[in-house]
């Protein structure tokens, strides 16, 4: 197995089927997960913020720091392995939230609610998710299956 | 609940920071002092200087030129600053390769001391009012050490991690289940380390407070709110993430008096990440971490 790490604000796609993708420690971050298991092949962005606007600067040099510009690159990534969008099997992990009842670090919240938006718009349906909760998340996905599964408060769970 | 004796004995058992940081601390205080004793008092230890040198370069200290030597540094960024690089640098070696009980690694958690000493700053003089009201006398040295006491009571954790994380599990920060089960937080400790290394009150006011801004005494508080929003943030972004993960809760009055916007944090967020990254990779192997 060979593992191949997403940084935060950043995506990897594979069709090596022998490749696991993964990313560490989401908080209120959001990790996308593409499966395609016609073309075998598997993609993740692992993004922080919900909008571009934030800081139009950072997102020309960073794209998948952000929900709006990563994620389409995301999808595209998957296109150029020669992947069809209807194949594809979408899963959703992160956006947790800390104790707050004043709503300032509802980043995770922000993070998931752009998510839903886009995949309205562009008909795109969640397979599965995992998301929300004062907790932290570590996800994997492998390339040749497409099994998935999130690591949080010391339990593996398939996704 | 553990008996404070053993508390104090741990904290003793520590390895300590070079003495020349609360030496640097003290010529800081005193107007009298020169470049050339600060330049005196780091040079002979070899292991602090290229530790300093390695993170005066990060971008984050905003150099035009690499510096080479101490009294470069000092030359350029003032003995201040000069003192707060210096403390990181000597604090850096002494994080074990693993805290038991907090499930964390050395590379993570200084990620995690570095993360919040730069979003700290970074949120301090954030827009026009941040930019007028400067940040906190050491403020990024007290983000830097908040969890010092970590190192102190992470045994003691592992002692209690059953009790502690069915607590959390059920949804109490993790703090607060330090405390009711060990009967001491990680905060309390810290201080505690942060007067046995005699470091400067900032430290260990942030180290105390950084759960607990409100019960901070007046003078300590915008400092106090300043690394709790810092912590924070960190912890939402998932650096340094840890068996805590996101379990803590924020003080809706230290945000404000922090003058964090959901705005503001975003911006900083996006802004520090590479800054981030850079300063926690300055001391790779070598420097003492992993």
């Amino acid at each position: 197995v060979n593992l191949v790490t997403v940084d935060i604000g950043d995506y990897r796609v594979s069709a090596e089927p022998g490749d696991v993708i993964v990313t560490y420690a989401l908080g209120s971050c959001i990790a996308v997960m593409l499966h395609d298991p016609v073309r075998r092949a598997a993609g993740m962005i692992h993004y922080m913020l919900p909008l571009s606007e934030t800081s139009p600067e950072k997102a020309k040099a960073r794209p998948a720091m952000f929900a709006d510009t990563g994620v389409p690159l995301l999808f595209h990534a998957m296109y150029a392995l020669g992947c069809r969008k209807e194949d594809l099997v979408v899963k959703v992990a992160g956006g947790g939230a800390l104790y707050d009842d004043g709503g300032l670090f509802n980043i995770g919240k922000r993070n998931y609610t752009i998510l839903r938006k886009m995949f309205w718009k562009t008909n795109v349906l969640v397979a599965a998710e995992d998301v929300g909760g004062a907790r932290s998340r570590t996800v994997r996905l492998h390339v040749a299956t497409g099994r998935c599964t999130v690591a949080s408060q010391g339990e593996e769970t398939p996704l | 609940v553990i008996d404070p004796a053993r508390v104090a004995a741990s904290v003793r058992a520590l390895p300590t920071p070079s003495a020349a940081v609360a030496r640097l601390h003290a010529l800081a205080r005193d107007p009298r002092s020169s470049a050339a004793d600060l330049d005196a008092t780091i040079r002979p230890d070899p292991a602090l200087t290229a530790n300093l040198l390695k993170l005066a370069n990060s971008a984050h200290f905003g150099l035009r030129h690499r510096v080479g030597t101490a009294r470069e540094a000092i030359a350029l960024l003032g003995v201040r600053r000069v003192c707060e690089v210096a403390t990181s640098a000597a604090f850096a070696p002494l994080i074990p390769d693993r805290l038991p009980g907090y499930d964390v690694d050395a590379r993570a958690f200084w990620g995690h001391c570095v993360a919040v000493a730069v979003l700290a700053e970074r949120v301090a003089l954030a827009g026009d009012r941040g930019a007028r009201r400067g940040a906190p006398d050491l403020l990024f040295t007290a983000g830097l050490l908040h969890d010092l006491g970590k190192l102190a009571v992470a045994a003691f954790v592992a002692e209690g991690a059953g009790a502690i994380l069915g607590r959390v599990r059920s949804g109490g920060p993790f703090a607060a289940a330090e405390r009711e089960v060990l009967g001491v937080d990680h905060g309390e400790v810290g201080a505690l380390v942060a007067e046995a290394w005699a470091l400067p009150p900032p430290v260990a006011w942030a180290a105390r407070w950084h759960h607990a801004p409100a019960a901070a005494p007046e003078e300590a508080r915008p400092l106090c709110a300043l690394v709790h929003v810092a912590d924070a943030l960190a912890h939402s972004l998932g650096l340094g993430a840890d068996a805590g993960e996101l379990a803590r809760a924020i003080d809706p009055e230290a945000a404000r008096l922090a003058g964090a916007s959901v705005r503001t944090l975003e911006r900083v967020a996006s802004e520090s990440l590479d800054a981030i990254g850079e300063m926690t990779r300055a001391l790779g192997a070598g420097g003492g971490i992993g």
